[in-house]
């Protein structure tokens, strides 16, 4: 199975998207199909043994769509000096042709340059311009256009047209609008022109209205096309009803001028010229709303993609160049002074400088930096100048891969889109079939009076509004996802950001999750006058034990190894080394057999440990880890270990207290230790001394008793779990590992970021739902109303006009809705004093 | 933007020519309410020929109401037309006996040996006929040369002559049936007074006999408007 983006155009309401999904989920070889009618994306997973993009595209093409394939390609111009006729032209378009990753080239003789499509993954600016320098031209200096670029212009572009035609609509309808109201208006006396008095003029009157009505309709005219033609498909949207609707009132105004012409003058009373030209004004206004805001969801994504510097300093043979970002290549030292931004991640070579990366994990505080230190693609360097050695470009770096799981989140759908996925497949035939209905039932109602019945079905047409259903959710989605990034909140789907809002329980993993994940050694006690043949002393077992650490990478076993290596004690080598999961090490140092770890390997080795029960019984319940030592089968001593709780993990766990979700804590601690460290943050729930492959088990036997579980890890060792869990959250990176692993990734280790998560869910949830309640609410009132229910029980009846502008509104309260989203605030422990408990437990351990 | 804003002035500009074209000159074939009240007027002349009289005095034609209570009166050539080109003469008694004093009535109108008139001028044009001037051919000049002066009212389905300050003298498009409610047509003529000047000049409306005095719905400036009467309504069938 092999997935694919393409980017669909002509879409406009919920009921386009739902004919592409159906059409393209008939297609043999089709694993799944999901539009996103806010993004205006198809997702495709299809099998390509069987199934082809060209045949996706074929099939949506056929239903009057167009497919814009997503492509990563970048464009670029690059001018050349040298060429002399129009051979050299083809000279050069034959050299770059040949690069792998050219997808089109084309070089113009008479403006000097070559614009070259290029697949940036495959082919470098700096090979393209090494080709053109081969083939014996000179490559200038170059001016790019990225995909990313050419959609936003694709979409300003848009937007400038709606606008356009919008103003051109209102200019015709305005005066249309005018001379076909002002007549009826008896209150007050607005100036009219007399030769078009409608009951002395009535043909000169309607002739007039036409002409108005003419320039509307032809800046409207796409509603005609996409609309006529998917009703001939049969799957008629919300441009079927707008055609219908005006089509009918326009026909019959012409009929009615017809009328008119042959002596009928009463029927210039049944013009409806005006009615047609202002709902297409309203529409139009409507959809450039829509688009204006429909821009503003994906705002979050734009910001991201507009961090990236457009160059790099490159130290080239000793000399600083600055060249363009696409062609630093891996392996480059680059230099960033003070202020400018790292162009692409890497690790820093020499200097020292303090980095904001607050772009990419939201932390505003920045980040010391020194040599052997990671730096990443956008952050920004304060305050030293730094040298560091390029590892990850283009598409690989953080940034990138955060802009892409942020994209394809925005793409995604979530579960409670169904419901308006089904309605808006049936959305559209329903209202027809009601107009319909309801125009026959009042034409017959009234004794056969045809106006009447025309404005009842023009009225139920216009105001059905099938967008607003479709925007509910994807344009929610999108900004909650978006407000989430901005705050280092990585939010993995549409599912998972549903998800979350349900959950009643948390899991935190202990080691660098409540705590830093960095422990120290904070005690080492010896039985003196002990039986084996090792007497050394607390710096002697240190050093030993130390010894046996050091192929360990348990965060316990390296701190046992740095605490030695901070006493200055020399480690020795080690014979033989393994590692026990989840019970500790085994080792053999110049023949003694060193065992370290916690009472269960003791006690599998029949290790007697009357001595240090005591002790370690005491060390335990301060929080701290006591691993055994047992040298030759003899308990030696005990090495206790306690790692720093970080300074949110309180807060965090409080602020989800009143948030009325249960705290657990899940670790291989022993009992005593984990209950130490629960008891300073308030954790409710414990669970000690689990074996890391048993920690999936654990979160299951949690979702047994019927409770919605997240689970927050560091994303590598808690993998299990975090795939078991209804949301995996990981904390503190931006690695692969992490993305790969959880539902949410959160990008710095401040764990106040998960209550903000869940809080985000709510949020967006709440929202989809208002979206979703405003859209239905507006639907099941509005058609009814417009179908003269109401005017059945002595109620008002519903201009079609209105109906227009109410339908156009109905999309453009739901969109404002969505963004009101965008005011979302996020709390972080940098802005929560720090509580005294929490103080005293870091210097009980010796942080 | 500019480009745009200058071909959306283009198209409006050319839309507006093409509707102030159309208006101006295919007026007159445009001009459906114009064109079929003359056909319409002729039917109500059908209707009652021995009603129809040249009236030398006033140089034009006379339509007199079945009960010859009131005239509704047209000029064949307004350069001779001595007091007004179009009007009505009706019998003053029904008013002076609710108490209207002549003297006190406003210049359109004029009282002679016991009837008022009043009317308008049209103009001063010195009408000219292909043959002998007819009853017809004289409406049809003011159809021709005073087109603002020839109404239509929808509601009612009436063509009407505006004589000027409010009076009118209406007729039916159809006698059987109103074409915009499409039931029974209740009048076939009405002669219209507007009562503003008579009450004014002393009428107590509501003592006027032969008269009805009630608000009715007219077009003024193209705008429906509901306004007190005198109405004075006849069948002709």
């Amino acid at each position: 199975m092999e997935s694919q983006v393409l980017s669909i155009r002509g879409m406009t309401c919920a009921a386009c998207a739902q004919r592409i999904e159906k059409t393209v989920r008939k297609l043999s070889g089709i694993g799944q199909a999901t539009v996103n009618l806010a993004s205006e994306k198809l997702f495709v997973e299809y099998d390509t043994a069987s199934l082809s993009i060209p045949v996706i595209k074929e099939a949506v093409t056929k239903i009057g769509y167009e497919v814009v394939e997503k492509t990563d390609n970048s464009r670029i111009t690059i001018p050349i000096g040298g060429m002399t006729c129009a051979a050299c032209a083809q000279r050069v378009e034959k050299a770059i042709k040949k690069l792998d990753g050219v997808a089109s080239v084309s070089v113009n003789f008479a403006t000097e340059k070559a614009t070259v499509a290029y697949d940036p993954a495959k082919a470098r600016v700096s090979t393209i311009k090494e080709s053109i320098e081969k083939a014996g031209y000179k490559a200038l200096e170059v001016s790019k256009t990225d995909a990313a670029d050419e959609d936003r212009a694709r979409k300003q572009k848009e937007i400038r047209t709606l606008w356009t035609k919008f103003i051109v609509s209102a200019v015709f309808s305005l005066p249309l609008l005018y001379i076909a109201m002002v007549p009826m208006i008896k209150v007050i006396r607005l100036p009219f022109p007399g030769g078009l008095d409608p009951m002395s003029y009535p043909l000169l009157y309607a002739l007039a209205e036409l002409l108005l009505v003419i320039p509307v309709i032809a800046v409207g005219y796409k509603f005609y096309t996409i609309g006529f033609k998917a009703l001939w498909t049969r799957s008629p949207n919300m441009d079927s009803l707008i055609a219908i609707g005006t089509t009918a009132a326009v026909l019959y105004s012409i009929y009615n001028t017809w009328q008119i012409a042959y002596g009928e003058f009463a029927a210039v009373e049944s013009l409806y010229f005006e009615t047609a030209g202002v709902i297409i004004t309203l529409i139009l206004l409507g959809k450039s709303l829509e688009a204006v805001s429909k821009g503003r969801t994906s705002e979050a994504i734009k910001k991201l993609m507009g961090l990236a510097p457009k160059t790099a300093i490159v130290i080239q043979d000793g000399v600083e160049r600055e060249i363009p970002i696409d062609e630093v290549e891996i392996g480059d030292i680059i230099a960033v002074k003070p202020g400018a931004k790292i162009p692409v991640d890497g690790t820093v070579v020499s200097g020292n400088t303090a980095i904001d990366e607050s772009m990419l994990t939201g932390e505003s505080m920045p980040v010391d930096k020194k040599a052997g230190d990671a730096v990443y693609a956008a952050s920004l360097n304060t305050t030293g100048t730094m040298r560091f050695r390029a590892e990850r470009i283009g598409a690989d770096t953080v940034l990138a891969q955060i802009i892409k799981l942020v994209e394809d989140a925005q793409g995604s759908k979530a579960p409670i889109a169904q419901m308006a996925d089904i309605v808006s497949g049936y959305f559209v035939p329903v209202v027809c079939v009601i107009a319909l209905l309801s125009g026959i039932a009042w034409y017959f109602g009234t004794g056969g009076d045809l106006k009447f019945a025309v404005t009842i079905f023009i009225s139920v047409l216009v105001i059905a509004c099938p967008c607003a259903l479709g925007l509910a959710t994807p344009t929610a989605i999108m900004v909650g996802t978006g407000k989430g990034a901005e705050n280092g909140i990585l939010i993995k789907g549409g599912e998972a950001l549903e998800t979350a809002h349900k959950i009643n329980t948390i899991v935190f993993d202990k080691t660098g999750t409540i705590t830093e994940g960095k422990p120290t050694v904070t005690d080492v006690l010896t039985i003196d006058g002990g039986e084996g043949s090792f007497c050394g002393g607390g710096d002697s077992l240190l050093a030993l034990t130390a010894s046996a650490e050091k192929g360990s990478e348990h965060p316990l076993g390296q701190a046992i190894v740095i605490g030695a290596q901070d006493k200055g004690l020399e480690l020795l080598p080690v014979d033989e080394f393994d590692s026990l999961t989840g019970r500790g090490i085994e080792a053999k140092i110049g023949g003694r057999t060193v065992l370290a770890g916690n009472r269960k390997l003791m006690d599998e080795r029949n290790i007697l440990l009357s001595g240090l029960t005591e002790a370690s019984d005491k060390l335990a319940g301060e929080g701290k880890t006591p691993m055994y030592v047992a040298i030759d089968g003899v308990l030696e001593g005990i090495i206790a270990v306690a790692d720093v709780v970080k300074q949110s993990s309180k807060a965090a766990i409080e602020r989800l207290h009143k948030m009325g979700i249960e705290v657990a804590m899940i670790t291989g601690d022993n009992a005593k230790t984990a209950a130490a460290i629960a008891k300073q943050v308030g954790i409710d729930r414990v669970l000690s001394e689990v074996l890391p492959q048993d920690k999936s088990n654990e979160v299951k036997k949690l979702q047994d008793e019927g409770r919605k579980t997240a689970m927050v890890g560091d994303g590598i060792n808690d993998a299990p779990a975090l795939a078991q869990a209804d949301i995996g959250i990981a904390i503190g990176s931006g690695t692969d590992v992490a993305m790969e692993s959880a539902d949410i990734v959160l990008m710095r280790s401040d764990l106040m970021d998960v209550p903000t998560a869940i809080n985000l869910s709510r949020a967006t949830i709440r929202n989809i739902k208002q979206n979703l309640f405003w859209a239905f609410g507006y639907n099941v009132v509005g058609i009814p109303i417009a179908a003269g229910v109401l005017y059945l029980f002595g109620g008002p009846l519903l201009n079609p006009i209105f109906a227009a502008a109410a339908m156009s509104l109905s999309s453009v309260s739901v969109l404002t809705n969505a963004l009101r989203l965008k005011r979302f605030k996020a709390k972080s422990q940098t802005s929560a004093p720090q509580s005294a408990a929490l103080r005293s437990v870091e210097e009980g351990m010796g942080a | 933007m500019k480009n745009s804003i200058r071909r959306i002035a283009l198209a409006v500009t050319g839309v507006m020519a093409a509707a102030v074209l159309t208006a101006c000159s295919g007026l007159s074939g445009l001009d459906v309410v114009g064109k079929d009240s003359v056909a319409s007027f002729e039917k109500v002349l059908d209707a009652a020929p021995d009603k129809i009289k040249a009236d030398e005095m006033n140089v034009g034609w006379s339509f007199s109401a079945p009960d010859d209570t009131v005239r509704f009166i047209w000029s064949e050539n307004y350069s001779k037309s001595p007091l007004h080109d179009v009007m009505l003469e009706f019998d003053a008694k029904p008013f002076t006996d609710a108490g209207l004093d002549t003297s006190k009535l406003p210049e359109n109108y004029a009282a002679y040996e016991g009837m008022l008139m009043v009317g308008t001028k049209l103009g001063d044009d010195d009408l000219k006929y292909s043959g002998n001037p007819t009853a017809l051919a004289a409406y049809e000049q003011i159809v021709g040369k005073y087109r603002d002066s020839i109404g239509y009212h929808t509601a009612l389905d009436h063509y009407n002559v505006n004589l000027g300050d409010g009076n009118l003298f209406e007729w039916a498009k159809d006698f059987a049936v109103n074409g915009t409610t499409k039931e029974n047509q209740d009048k076939d003529i009405v002669f219209v007074l507007n009562p503003e000047p008579l009450v004014a000049a002393g009428v107590d409306p509501e003592k006027v006999e032969g008269w009805v005095y009630t608000t009715v719905s007219v077009d003024i400036d193209g705008r429906p408007t509901d306004v007190y009467k005198f109405l004075k309504p006849f069948n002709l069938r």
